[in-house]
């Protein structure tokens, strides 16, 4: 993906649902129907702001199969590199906006014989759309939902009606917590569990399901990294002929987009594996934030993820 | 001709125990019974408390005598869940109904002819089992199930290289070509061009 491939929409609602949540319409400028999509899925939203431009992952909540708007909720974030506050301050309804086109890295898996969505605060997105998808279908299905407190609940009202008892609250605000393993050890052959929220509770899961015996293939997660701030550092990229100085608070992948090269993407999360890049000399040492390299490739030090990953050290000389 | 290396022929490999899993469900049928033992050595000396998790469910196969002690030894070794069957149907017919009351960290382990090993894996297939979960190894003989892509009728305990098909009676070419989903390799009509012109039966699957 990259920025000759986006589509452009406008904004035709915004609701702040939660203290921190906003949730946003958007519809094809043009009016016609968005591309098709699967529950999980997620677009780029391109904000181009006064001084630079921000890319960030928001998964699709709104129904698969209602296609003449797309529903995000963006969730303020505290250390914001600016794209929340982007979204959350300076887009308003009428605002147009550019996005790329729906990628899927979290679906649901096709002949499970059950479905358990663990969510955590705004982890809940992608699992509104599954929801849609998964509801009136015969394959067995719950969700557990963790928020800080009953106002941080988004979307709970429309999921309760729809879907009742199906829907396990967790408040910390009243002392709850998930009994992971409880939960994670008396399901039947052929569940798949599916999580998303902070990495915290993404280990959690992931922990104590290979610690009940899950194989991974039945283990699902999808945490898009904001890219970390860091230590400014300097990338040559050898292909180009350029010299790319990146800031602490912008990416290797946004410093590169904005000294005018193209690196393809899709989930801009470190996630996808998508913009994997040759590393060609290296005086110094990468700081890989991805989800994607395993740790061997990471001590390697050949690739790096641009999108979240950083180097320290002399000298960074990058196949691009 | 038809016959070269085709992809999908399952290879097997000697069964190692998988203590990442926390419950162990075993099927051997005949000689498989000494895989099993050899597994459940491996299970007793790295975690064996999971001897309490373990089950079995065996059946003598063709050379009964021989097997007789299989439960025994595998009682003896800590596993107290041992069942033994007359035949392969009514063992399948359990070993569904214990998939249905499993639960996720069960982990399979299937010893024996290939095509007990393809029956046991066509019902784990529906369980949503996947290779991270099953283990096999074959002992015994290697005669075939074919499924004739004609008639859809399964020809067992196949050990020829040609076969009569015992839905609609053409005479099968047994490919290598195996369908998880039928647990059975394929056959097609030898002489649908040059009708009654057979190759020379060979026992091979033996």
């Amino acid at each position: 993906m990259n920025d000759a491939q986006t589509l452009a929409v406008e904004v035709k609602a915004i609701e702040q649902i939660t203290p921190l949540i906003k949730h946003f319409t958007l519809a094809a400028v043009d009016g016609g129907d968005l591309p098709a999509f699967s529950g999980g899925s997620h677009i780029i939203v391109v904000m181009r702001g006064a001084s630079r431009v921000h890319r960030n992952p928001y998964s699709l909540l709104s129904s698969p199969r209602q296609l003449s708007h797309y529903e995000i909720g963006v969730r303020r974030m505290e250390e914001s590199r600016g794209g929340s506050h982007f979204m959350h301050d300076s887009v308003q309804v009428g605002s147009s906006l550019e996005i790329a086109h729906p990628v899927n890295l979290f679906g649901l898996d096709k002949i499970a014989r059950k479905h358990v969505l663990i969510a955590g605060g705004v982890g809940i997105t992608p699992f509104v759309a599954q929801l849609e998808d998964l509801h009136g279908g015969t394959v067995p299905y719950e969700l557990h939902y963790s928020v800080r407190s009953p106002e941080h609940a988004a979307f709970l009202d429309t999921l309760r009606s729809r879907e009742g008892d199906r829907v396990h609250m967790y408040y910390d605000s009243e002392g709850h917590s998930i009994d992971f393993e409880g939960l994670l050890s008396r399901q039947p052959l052929g569940t798949h569990v599916y999580v998303c929220g902070p990495a915290g509770l993404i280990s959690r899961v992931t922990n104590t399901a290979k610690s009940c015996g899950w194989p991974n293939s039945h283990i699902h997660w999808e945490q898009f990294s904001a890219p970390p701030m860091g230590d400014a550092f300097e990338a040559f990229l050898a292909r180009s002929q350029l010299t790319v100085h990146v800031p602490p608070d912008q990416s290797l992948m946004e410093s590169i987009e904005a000294a005018g090269v193209e690196v393809p993407y899709l989930c801009r999360g470190g996630v996808c594996g998508f913009c994997q890049t040759r590393v060609l000399e290296l005086d110094g040492e990468l700081e890989h934030n991805d989800h994607f390299l395993s740790d061997a490739d990471k001590a390697k030090g050949k690739s790096i993820m641009p999108c979240v990953s950083r180097a320290h050290g002399k000298r960074l000389v990058l196949d691009l | 001709m038809l016959i070269t290396s085709i992809k999908s022929k399952p290879v097997y490999e000697p069964l190692r125990a998988d203590v990442g899993g926390r419950y162990h469900l075993m099927l051997a049928s005949g000689p498989g019974g000494e895989a099993l033992l050899r597994v459940l050595g491996e299970i007793r000396d790295a975690a064996p408390q999971a001897l309490q998790n373990t089950r079995a469910l065996l059946v003598p196969g063709a050379d009964a005598a021989a097997h007789s002690n299989t439960a025994t030894r595998i009682n003896e070794v800590g596993v107290t869940d041992v069942r033994l069957f007359d035949d392969v149907a009514s063992l399948l017919t359990t070993f569904r109904t214990v998939l249905d009351e499993s639960l996720m960290g069960t982990r399979l382990y299937v010893a024996g002819p290939e095509s007990f090993i393809g029956l046991a894996m066509k019902l784990a297939l529906e369980f949503d089992m996947n290779k991270d979960e099953i283990r096999a190894e074959e002992l015994g003989t290697s005669a075939r199930r074919v499924y004739c892509v004609h008639c859809r009728t399964t020809t067992e305990d196949v050990k020829t290289n040609i076969v009569n098909c015992a839905g609609c009676q053409r005479w099968l070419l047994v490919r290598d070509h195996y369908s998880r989903r039928h647990a059975a390799y394929m056959g097609v009509m030898v002489d649908a061009e040059a009708p009654g012109e057979l190759p020379p039966m060979r026992e091979v699957y033996l």
